[in-house]
């Protein structure tokens, strides 16, 4: 789960008291709108996202309004606002408006688990307002820290100091970015990152760092996040009801991810293992409806559960339906394949037959007796199959099951149809 | 020694400090690790001791491992489980709470393996690095441990100097050490994928570890070291410490390196030996969340093409091995598929001067060991011919041809069932995968044989069954009868009374039937009959082989007095004609055989088990009795799904004892003034079994007569209805508990009987008896107005003035009730539901269903009718807040008493026995579950699984 934006940012930041720019929600009046106006010289109008996406800026959906009708039109072109960023699509649900906070300095920010350094590890710089990409090694410092004793203000002041920051940024930051740990450790976060920071004068004429964009991403094991009572929808627009079904049965024994591949395929691979998922979705490409890792040995009831949103979602247009993976070491296979082959028994009882060819490869624990049950249920499903042993080559299954899609959507699908009385 | 950990900026000197630990390790990092060889990784000296050994996982896993390591685990821990030992082939291995009980006890250990839930693996992890300073290496397996914990682990194993496997890995296989630490890497036969050899394989994939040991072998290339990393974010014992490790190991010669997405582990990695590495995910950049593999999303610089390109570069080649394109160099080769690793290690290999380890072992070919066309024409590609497994798994195959029924895996079924289950959305309870709804629209005998059977009978079964279960509901003259009677006088309730005879229905009675259901399996089962209703099935070689054998030869036990036929000819057969000449036929027929085979043959049946009967008994010049007859119809209606090995032979077994139960159920909740040797509820038995169904049957004995069509539908919708409310509703945790407490892991043990009891013993005036509230309550309303006929929709009665005056009325009642501090005043049965309502106008799915059920046969119900009257005047009258859903219970009262209403009014019947009847139809609809449950628990169950932890229970005093 990872949220991006002020909209929860300002609020996640409150719990620690850091210091953020001024937020109005999508439905301020009029009347506070100008007010800010007035207080700050202007505002942004920014687009709320679910989820994380980057470069909004540079994508022109960031809005700028210096006065009351500007920040209006703003509004309305960026509440539905779309974005595409790389691979990732995203709509628009609201606005904020964030006050100006006029700075000299301006700070990036991050803490992420890094795997060169094993540790949790600051990354800071004060040559901030400029993708981190394009700063140069000594504009910019990494420093893993200690995870017992957590974010402490020598690794921010030594940082600041090296690199050569103005004195007048560094004690103010380092009150205050220490304080960032309490959020990152306590609430089950792996990244937090605040880009910018704005170093703001305050009234005493010291400067203040101002939080101005927020990003995070939560551990989904981690269930601390929950207790910062956000909603619940807050990262799963992206999600389809497939997705979201299976996701309910995510329990610590055994995986249940999956992810749709192509809306369109028709090729529904039950995958078991994580290097499996990768070869079979990487193999079958765009024929697959589904990415799947079902592996950790899953109890019976999970499997079932799985199988049978799987077919209720997947079945009616599936040509192949494929039980893949490679010599399990701990899953057992008569276990994962009842269940499989129950709910498929289940789906022809309660929706009718579907034309449908079955491939398995697999081997492990009970191989044998797992194949052994699914073929007695195909049998008298009347499902044609063929299963391969573990010593076939997986890639090589795998094509098979494509020359078996290629062949029933060349008229097998209508033989097997036939075969089976379905009209 | 030229590994290089290159760890970019941490050589800054805002690092100082940072990774100053105090152990100190192998030098060339600037962080500990305790690895210096991969020969030290598995040892032979490694001794072991396993945390949460008695989990689930663990209990596969570990006698595995200590086994194929020749018994290096050396203990284990389980809190409250001291005392334990976990059973190996090669002797136990010892369970203590803690690990300072383990070493108190005089273990000494260097290796944890943790096993424990994803909450405790820190603790535990700490705990056993604190208490033990000779613990070096801890592997975890356990998958989904938090991130922050990771962080907790890694910081302070760095600061005692003890080295971290996973987590979320399955741990390190040595093939020539013959050493598993860990998980389950070759699974149960670890030594057909860890053989020796001179390949070290590091993999993400804990899956992938071994299927690429067993790929090598194709290429003749056997293992030193494998290890499955895990995938979790942090991975503790990664690629560097690996690859340092391997440069250390003279034994390895090349590593196979199994790489996925996210992550810096092996950008700076400098190899010295040469290396396969498989990259793969490249489909993973179009995710944006992590599918397979925690933490395999790939950020912008550690994606699969990224890292396809560090290694491309570090082995001086520039494009991706494949068979087509084999591009390798000396120092490695990358590829995206790990079946073309072999090749490539031969290739690199080659190119080093090296040979293969042996000569291949197997190939890769695609070895096709079950296929069915189902009579389709497929294309040639297809047609992949089907080869015999390698052993030992050839065996297997042959072994399953041979196997007849099937076996269930026996786990703890405490509140579990195999047989029913609740969804909890709906509300509505599912038997074998058929909704109760939809199970409502079958009849009673369908029911009950779809409970053992798991599907439903055809006609021709169903009449079968409707002949089995006819022709013993008379129960004139048993003791059981007696028995029943004796209660209803001493006033004990139906279900005791139907107890009473119950418990008289032991195992001999059912002994004779279970030794021809035992006959025809064997006969039949090896001959692998597929439908028993295929009267063209040749019989002849099995009438033959009956014959010969000793299955007809064996004599009938001399005690075989408990046979039902006894029952109702004892006084026209003698003792000497009762001796039986064997299980299959009798000396001669007995009565009710006779009435069984005439009705069977009547109803037009087609079985080639009663044909087959038949035929021995001509040979032989034998006759054939219920008991047999029994039996073949048992069998019969089990088989299609027997030999799909849907059931097990314990099913078949039991079945003809579960269907005398269903008989006597029904028998014995008739009076013996209503029943005599030659008829049952003034019908002749002959005409029953003959021409009534079960449902007719069970009605005529509530309601003393034959219904209806209308009538019997209603009947069959009620039973339906109340099958099962999944298995941790009272009823089945009776029958549950008490195929516990006779331990089902001895199947034969069970007494089947003893499970209704459970089933009975487990209902009451609050659970069964308590649908006559809402009859009462309907009685009420209506005892003064002039209603004849209830299925009449001219019936004339103003129902919104009647339900509205009702309501007035409560409100009434309810506010004084309320005003003297009456918090428990009388709640109207049967409407609201605690699942269905928040809506304006609230709806049980299942009382919805079934009055459309209704609705579409034309049939009308006055007191439904009534029912949902009062729920609208409710609201309007302000009782309720929004309009209450008339729930399930009342479908049930409401259809039961529209068929007692007319001899309820007419004086026939007392409101007490209308009492009794609906609690007995309760009793028989009940039946159907916990007959299911009963089977269930038999075939899955463990001894006494249905008990309670001390832990768990409380003391109220």
């Amino acid at each position: 789960m990872q949220i991006t934006g002020m909209k929860w940012g300002a609020k996640l930041l409150k719990y620690v008291d850091f210091p953020t720019a001024e937020i109005l929600p999508a439905e301020a009046t009029p009347e506070q709108i100008q007010a800010m106006i007035d207080k700050h010289g202007g505002l942004m109008v920014k687009p709320v996202f679910k989820g994380g996406i980057g470069k909004k800026g540079k994508a022109g959906l960031l809005g700028i309004a210096r006065d009351l009708r500007t920040a209006l039109k703003e509004k309305e072109r960026l509440y539905f606002a779309e974005h595409r960023h790389g691979n990732t699509f995203a709509k628009s649900d609201g606005v904020t408006f964030e006050a100006f906070v006029e700075a000299e300095h301006e700070i990036y920010v991050s803490i992420t688990d890094n795997t060169l350094f094993r540790a949790p590890t600051l990354t800071i710089t004060h040559h901030g307002g400029m993708d981190i990409e394009e700063l140069s090694k000594d504009q910019i410092a990494v420093v893993p820290f200690d995870t017992l004793t957590g974010l402490k203000g020598f690794i921010v002041n030594n940082a600041l100091q090296k690199m050569g920051a103005p004195n007048e940024i560094i004690s103010p930051l380092v009150q205050n970015i220490t304080k960032l740990w309490d959020l990152f450790n306590g609430y089950g976060m792996t990244t937090l990152e605040l880009n910018p920071i704005r170093m703001r004068r305050n009234d005493k004429g010291r400067l203040e760092p101002i939080a101005c964009d927020f990003k995070c991403a939560f551990d989904t094991d981690d269930r601390n996040r929950f207790r910062l009572n956000l909603p619940s929808d807050l990262d799963s627009q992206d999600l389809s009801d497939y997705e979201l079904e299976v996701n309910q049965l995510r329990t610590y024994q055994g995986q249940s991810d999956v992810t749709i591949v192509n809306p369109a395929g028709t090729i529904t691979a039950m995958t078991f293992g994580g290097g499996a998922n990768a070869l079979v979705t990487e193999l079958l490409g765009d024929s697959a409806t589904i990415s799947s890792d079902f592996g950790g040995n899953p109890p019976y009831q999970k499997m079932f559960e799985i199988s049978r949103i799987t077919y209720k979602h997947w079945l009616s247009q599936t040509n192949v339906l494929f039980f893949i993976g490679g010599k399990a070491n701990n899953t057992d296979i008569y276990e994962t394949f009842r269940a499989m082959a129950d709910a498929l028994r289940e789906y022809f009882s309660e929706n009718g037959p579907t034309p449908l060819y079955v491939l398995v490869g697999r081997g492990g624990p009970n191989v044998i007796r797992g194949m052994g049950y699914v073929k007695d249920t195909l049998d008298s499903l009347g499902i044609p199959y063929a299963m391969f042993g573990y010593d076939s080559a997986m890639s090589e299954v795998i094509n098979f099951a494509q020359a078996t899609d290629t062949w029933m959507a060349s008229g097998g699908r209508k033989a097997i149809a036939d075969k089976m009385g379905i009209k | 020694m030229t590994t290089q950990v290159k760890t970019g900026q941490i050589d800054t000197e805002l690092n100082r400090g940072f990774n100053f630990m105090t152990a100190r390790g192998e030098s060339e990092f600037p962080y500990y690790v305790g690895i210096h060889s991969l020969a030290d990784l598995a040892t032979k000296e490694d001794r072991v001791c396993v945390l949460n050994i008695l989990g689930g996982e663990s209990r596969t896993v570990t006698p595995t491992s200590h086994e194929f390591s020749g018994g290096n685990i050396v203990c284990g821990t389980m809190p409250g489980r001291s005392g334990s030992v976990m059973q190996t082939k090669i002797g136990d291995i010892p369970v203590y709470n803690n690990v300072l009980e383990a070493l108190e006890a005089g273990h000494n250990f260097n290796v944890a393996v943790v096993y424990v839930p994803p909450s405790g693996v820190k603790d535990s992890v700490i705990e056993a690095v604190r208490v033990n300073p000779s613990l070096k290496k801890i592997i975890i397996l356990t998958e989904k441990v938090k991130v922050k914990h990771a962080r907790m682990i890694r910081q302070y194993c760095q600061w005692r100097g003890v080295d971290v496997f996973g987590a979320n890995c399955l741990g390190i296989g040595d093939a020539h050490n013959k050493i598993r630490l860990g998980g389950a890497l070759g699974g149960t036969a670890p030594e057909e994928s860890l053989i020796p050899g001179s390949v070290a394989i590091y993999s993400n994939s804990g899956n992938f570890t071994t299927t690429m040991a067993t790929y090598l072998l194709t290429a003749g290339w056997g293992t030193t070291v494998s290890i499955s990393s895990g995938k979790d974010l942090y991975i503790h014992y990664s690629a560097p410490e690996f690859t340092h490790a391997m440069h250390n190991d003279d034994r390895t010669k090349a590593m196979v390196m199994y790489i996925e997405p996210g992550g810096y582990y092996e950008k700076d990695l400098e190899f010295e030996k040469p290396v396969v590495a498989c990259i793969v995910g490249r489909w993973k950049a179009k995710l944006t969340r992590a599918c397979g593999h925690a933490g395999a999303v790939a950020g912008s610089g550690d994606n699969a093409e990224a890292k396809e390109g560090w290694f491309l570069e570090k082995f001086g080649v520039k494009a991706i091995f494949t068979p087509d394109s084999p591009t390798c160099s000396a120092k490695g080769a990358v590829v995206t598929n790990i079946s073309h690793v072999p090749a490539a290690m031969t290739a690199v290999m080659m190119m080093n001067g090296m040979k293969p380890d042996f000569d291949p072992i197997g190939d890769l070919t695609p070895k096709c060991w079950f296929r069915n066309d189902q009579g389709l024409e497929l294309p040639e590609a297809m047609q992949t011919p089907v080869v015999e497994a390698i052993a030992p798994y050839n065996e297997q195959i042959e072994e399953l041809s041979k196997l007849v029924g099937t076996i269930f895996p026996r786990q703890n079924m405490k509140d579990c069932s195999g047989a029913s289950r609740m969804d909890a959305k709906s509300q509505v309870t599912q038997i074998h995968g058929v909704s109760v709804l939809d199970a409502s629209t079958r009849s009673l005998e369908e029911n009950l044989v779809q409970s053992l059977v798991r599907e439903y009978p055809d006609a021709n079964g169903a009449a079968m069954a409707n002949v089995a279960l006819n022709a013993f509901v008379n129960q004139s003259g048993t003791i059981g009868l007696a028995a029943a009677d004796a209660a209803r006088e001493a006033g004990s309730s139906p279900n005791a009374c139907l107890a009473s005879a119950i418990a008289l229905l032991g195992p001999k009675e059912a002994e004779s039937s279970k030794e021809v259901v035992n006959s025809l399996i064997d006969l039949f089962g090896r001959a692998k009959l597929a439908d028993a209703a295929d009267i063209h099935f040749d019989y002849s070689a099995q009438v033959e082989q009956a014959l010969a054998s000793e299955v007809i030869a064996e004599p009938a036990q001399e005690g075989d007095s408990a046979d039902a036929d006894k029952s109702v000819e004892a006084d026209e057969e003698s003792e000497e004609k009762l001796k039986i000449r064997g299980i299959l036929v009798s000396e001669k027929s007995g009565k009710r055989g006779k009435m069984m085979l005439a009705a069977l043959e009547a109803r037009g049946v087609k079985s080639v088990f009663i044909d087959f009967l038949k035929a021995v008994a001509e040979r032989t010049g034998g006759g054939l009795r219920d008991v047999q007859v029994l039996g073949a119809i048992t069998c019969h209606l089990a088989w299609r799904a027997f030999m799909r090995r849907r059931l097990s032979v314990n099913t078949l077994l039991n079945m003809p004892w579960h269907f005398r139960i269903f008989s006597t159920l029904v028998g014995v909740a008739v009076p013996a003034d209503s029943q005599d040797k030659k008829s049952f509820r003034g019908e002749d038995n002959g005409i029953i079994t003959n021409d009534w169904s079960f449902t007719e049957t069970a009605f005529a004995a509530l309601l003393g007569r034959r219904p209806s069509e209308e009538e019997r539908f209603a009947f069959s919708v009620l039973q339906g209805l109340l099958i099962t409310n999944g298995p941790g509703t009272i009823s089945a945790q009776g029958a549950k508990g008490a195929v516990s407490a006779d331990g089902p892991e001895v199947p034969e043990r069970i007494q089947i009987n003893k499970g209704y009891l459970g089933f009975l013993s487990h209902t009451g005036f609050a659970h069964g008896g308590n649908g006559f509230e809402a009859i009462a309550f309907l009685m009420e309303r209506f005892k003064d107005v002039d209603l004849t006929n209830p299925g009449d929709k001219n019936h004339g009665l103003d129902l919104k003035a009647m339900a509205t005056a009702y309501a007035k009325e409560y409100k009434v009642y309810k506010v004084q009730a309320k005003a003297a501090g009456n918090l428990g005043y009388a709640k109207i049965p049967c409407i609201n539901h605690p699942v269905f309502k928040d809506k304006p106008v609230n709806f049980d799915p299942r009382e919805v269903f079934v009055d459309e059920l209704f609705k579409g046969r034309g049939e009308y119900n006055i007191f439904q009718d009534f029912y949902h009257n009062m729920v609208q005047s409710l609201k309007e009258t302000k009782v309720s807040k929004n309009v209450y859903c008339v729930n399930v219970d009342a479908v049930i009262a409401v259809i039961l008493l529209k068929m007692l209403w007319q001899p309820y009014k007419s004086g026939e019947i007392s409101g007490d026995s209308l009492e009794k009847a609906a609690f007995t139809t309760f009793l028989f609809g009940r039946m159907i579950g916990s007959a299911a449950e009963i089977d269930d628990h038999t075939n899955r169950g463990r001894n006494m699984d249905t008990r309670t932890k001390a832990s768990a229970c409380s003391f109220a005093g």
